[in-house]
């Protein structure tokens, strides 16, 4: 057995300080301290080199620092965030567990993990211990790490000055010698009597007659004891990962600005991304929650809370592509009344071998960069303003090509086109397969390539059309192009390919108009005469 | 004199007498061509007599290609589907941005494109606070995925809105097509290359090369377009030139 564990000195601060939604350089310079039951019970670095200690009175500190932003200590806070620290454990082994708190109260602020069995896997303990520091990293708490043969040693271990990394039972029984006795949850309730009679550190009491420390000082603490030195067993209870990922966070300061949301959400998504980082997942969609304040009478009138939902098109559980298409949807939102709360939420999501490293950039990691390009895209400009082209069976010149807003898989069948060539039915296929579709349609004419949304109407001199004033000359044509009786967008039209006069080509229609006279109910002035409907680009 | 002139050493800081170009590969002369480290992979625009006046020989990678044309329709996509066709049958996405109209997928398919794999992106539909529509088009030229690029430019561009696009156009590997309005040839660009289109009768197009890495091209370029009209269609091109020609000098005349 081989136990590390995490522990986290600062953890309720660093929790408070994600609330706060600033930016982290700006956070560091900005005195912050926790209280608790009306005195100081952590302050930061800036704050304690304005003096601020906890042990202080509120007022003492606000005497000393006036500028200090004051918390309340708050360990359900505290378990929230542990949590995530938890799931990054859990990316490395199925056995995390949490050590409970030393004294009631209190929120824990240890994980233990078990890794003997994923040592080989991680390519040994030191580089497991990079690794999993390094998917703590983003989360951006202090984690001080300790490694022993037992879980309550770790625990131990991992709260003294310098925590040490012990392998083997006879180094860890070592290593315990000289952890203070105050660490030990019983010995601090005894902490006077144990100071009086000299004992300090656990070596001091494993000198001492067992029967005799038993009667004094109760059985928990021997208990404890021979649980750190593998001399009695300590079983566990392994943390279960959630199967939906809901993860809370309430501004202290409230929000104003997207930014400010954003900041909080930067924090979530890192949760997120461990969440799926445990179980091998990635995500397909998301939902940001913002609760907002109530605005009294105005109150019913503005809604509470706002959501985002947030699909991608390709799971991911990246955390920067994630944020950059929160950003983009956040760009775009409205909030309706200062932020109070935020809330992400996922459920949507996906298991599957995460991607392969490529040293070399290959083909299938320029279709995700496009995929990942084409969702910042939409996620800016709105889904249907990314589009692809659709040939239609349909003689009607403007009803044969339609542009349809890309979806998510169409984004990512890349040009592969297996899937993509699966949706578009068979008949679309055909006209499009050969290089001269109209192979099996019988003679059709030259198409231009530019069409114009509407025809415009030419005017005429003689019988001739004229385009900006002068004669346009016909050069090809007529085709007859008659269709559409059935869904009264009814088209009778004669097409020419004429030649402006400075050269380039254009394709203008007559109407036949008497025939249309008589289907559209006789509008004269938009039936008959010439039009122009598009260009040879 | 004469005698003691020889005797004196040849400086020994002369510069020797080396090509720039092969000093460096952004050093080059007037009168020659550009030879940039991208120019040597350029592409081919299908079009021989075209390719002879571009320098490398061809459409350049990684900076912008900018054509001004008076208006949409007069073979400027049959004149740009040879570069963009080859990227998609290299398995590599094209980006349409901002197309003036609609396109047609019929005469789309004809020019070799794969339809279906077309990108087309509208950023002026609706009004994106705080940011300006080529926010896209830099995006995807910065992303480096995308095979090639046709972007339609929103009219009297500024100066440094095209420079970012060039900077961005770097990363970018591939052909980058800018299309804007011919008034902007007063102006000056960013881009290394700009072109003019214009048309020059039925299935011809007149190209007057405004700026390129080398001598300036004083004759305008006429190439002929993939043909769209028949061959009878074409020959009364030829036979409705005559009176065209008629009826002008007969208006000079009065």
């Amino acid at each position: 057995m081989l136990w590390i564990a995490l522990h986290l000195p600062a953890l309720s601060l660093e929790s408070f300080m994600a609330t706060l939604a600033s930016e982290p350089q700006a956070a560091a310079q900005r005195p912050v301290a926790l209280l608790e039951a009306h005195r100081i019970a952590s302050a930061n670095a800036a704050a304690q080199a304005l003096g601020v200690k906890p042990g202080l009175k509120r007022a003492t500190a606000l005497a000393l620092a006036p500028q200090i932003v004051l918390g309340q200590a708050d360990a359900g806070r505290d378990a929230t965030a542990l949590l995530p620290v938890a799931h990054a454990a859990l990316a490395f082994t199925p056995m995390v567990c949490l050590q409970p708190a030393t004294t009631p109260g209190a929120a824990c602020d240890t994980v233990l993990l078990e890794v003997q069995s994923s040592l080989r896997y991680f390519g040994g303990h030191e580089r497991l211990l990079q690794r999993l520091h390094a998917s703590l990293r983003p989360l951006g708490h202090v984690v001080r790490s300790a490694s022993a043969a037992t879980a309550q040693a770790a625990a131990l271990l991992s709260r003294v000055a310098s925590p040490p990394h012990c392998t083997d039972l006879a180094t860890t029984r070592q290593a315990l010698e000289v952890v203070p006795v105050w660490l030990l949850g019983p010995g601090r309730e005894h902490w006077e009597a144990l100071q009086g009679m000299g004992l300090r550190t656990l070596a001091d009491l494993l000198a001492l007659p067992r029967v005799g420390l038993a009667r004094r000082f109760g059985e928990a603490l021997l208990d404890e004891i021979d649980a750190a030195l593998g001399r009695r067993p300590d079983p566990r209870d392994p943390i279960v990962l959630p199967a939906t990922f809901e993860s809370r966070l309430e501004l202290f300061a409230r929000a104003d600005t997207t930014e400010q949301v954003q900041q909080g959400a930067s924090v979530l998504l890192e949760r997120l991304v461990l969440w799926l980082a445990a179980q091998h997942a990635f995500v397909r969609r998301f939902r940001l929650l913002m609760h907002h304040e109530g605005r009294g009478s105005q109150g019913e009138r503005s809604p509470q809370a706002s959501a985002l939902d947030i699909a991608l098109a390709e799971p991911s559980r990246d955390s920067a592509h994630l944020l950059v298409l929160l950003r983009e949807h956040l760009a775009r939102l409205q909030l309706p009344a200062p932020t109070l709360e935020l809330a992400l939420q996922a459920d949507d999501i996906t298991k599957r071998a995460p991607p392969n490293q490529e040293l070399f950039p290959t083909t299938q990691g320029e279709r995700e960069g496009l995929t990942r390009l084409i969702e910042r895209l939409q996620a800016r400009l709105g889904t249907d303003q990314v589009r692809r082209l659709v040939a239609v069976d349909d003689h009607r010149p403007e009803q044969a090509s339609q542009a349809q807003a890309l979806d998510g898989r169409a984004a990512s069948g890349g040009s592969g086109g297996g899937r993509r060539a699966a949706r578009s039915t068979a008949k679309h296929r055909r006209s499009l397969a050969g290089p001269m579709p109209e192979a099996s349609h019988g003679e059709v004419g030259e198409r231009p390539v530019w069409l114009l949304p509407v025809p415009e109407p030419l005017a005429e001199k003689g019988a001739g059309p004229l385009l900006e004033h002068r004669p346009l000359k016909l050069l090809a044509g007529p085709e007859r192009i008659e269709a559409g009786w059935w869904d009264d967008a009814l088209a009778e039209r004669d097409y020419f390919i004429a030649q402006a006069p400075e050269g380039a080509l254009v394709w203008i229609y007559r109407e036949r108009w008497p025939l249309s006279t008589r289907a559209s109910g006789g509008n004269a002035a938009t039936v008959g005469g010439w039009f122009l409907h598009g260009r040879f680009g | 004199m004469r005698a003691a002139r020889p005797a004196l050493p040849e400086p020994a800081c002369r510069p020797v007498r080396r090509a720039p170009e092969t000093l460096h590969p952004a050093l080059w002369l007037g009168h020659q061509w550009g030879r940039s480290a991208a120019a040597a992979a350029a592409i081919a625009s299908g079009f021989a007599r075209l390719d002879d006046q571009l320098p490398g020989g061809g459409w350049p990678r990684r900076c912008l290609s900018e054509l001004l044309l008076p208006h949409p329709g007069i073979g400027e996509i049959r004149l740009l589907a040879p570069p963009l066709v080859a990227a998609q049958r290299a398995g590599r996405p094209v980006m349409i941005f901002d197309p003036p109209a609609a396109l047609s997928a019929r005469a789309l398919a004809r020019l070799g494109f794969d339809v279906e794999q077309l990108l087309i992106v509208n950023t002026r539909a609706r009004l994106i606070p705080g940011s300006d529509s080529l926010w896209a088009l830099e995006q995807a030229l910065k992303s480096g995925h995308v095979g090639a690029v046709l972007a339609w430019l929103p009219p009297r561009l500024r100066a440094d809105r095209l420079r970012r696009l060039q900077l961005a156009s770097h990363n970018h590997d591939g052909a980058a097509f800018v299309l804007r309005e011919l008034a902007a040839a007063g102006r000056p660009t960013a881009s290394p290359l700009r072109l003019a289109l214009q048309a020059a009768g039925a299935d011809r197009l007149r190209l007057r090369l405004l700026k390129r890495r080398g001598p300036p091209l004083e004759a305008p370029l006429d190439i002929a377009l993939p043909a769209v009209l028949s061959e009878a269609a074409a020959r009364r091109t030829q036979g409705i030139r005559e009176p065209a020609l008629h009826e002008a000098t007969f208006v000079n005349l009065a």
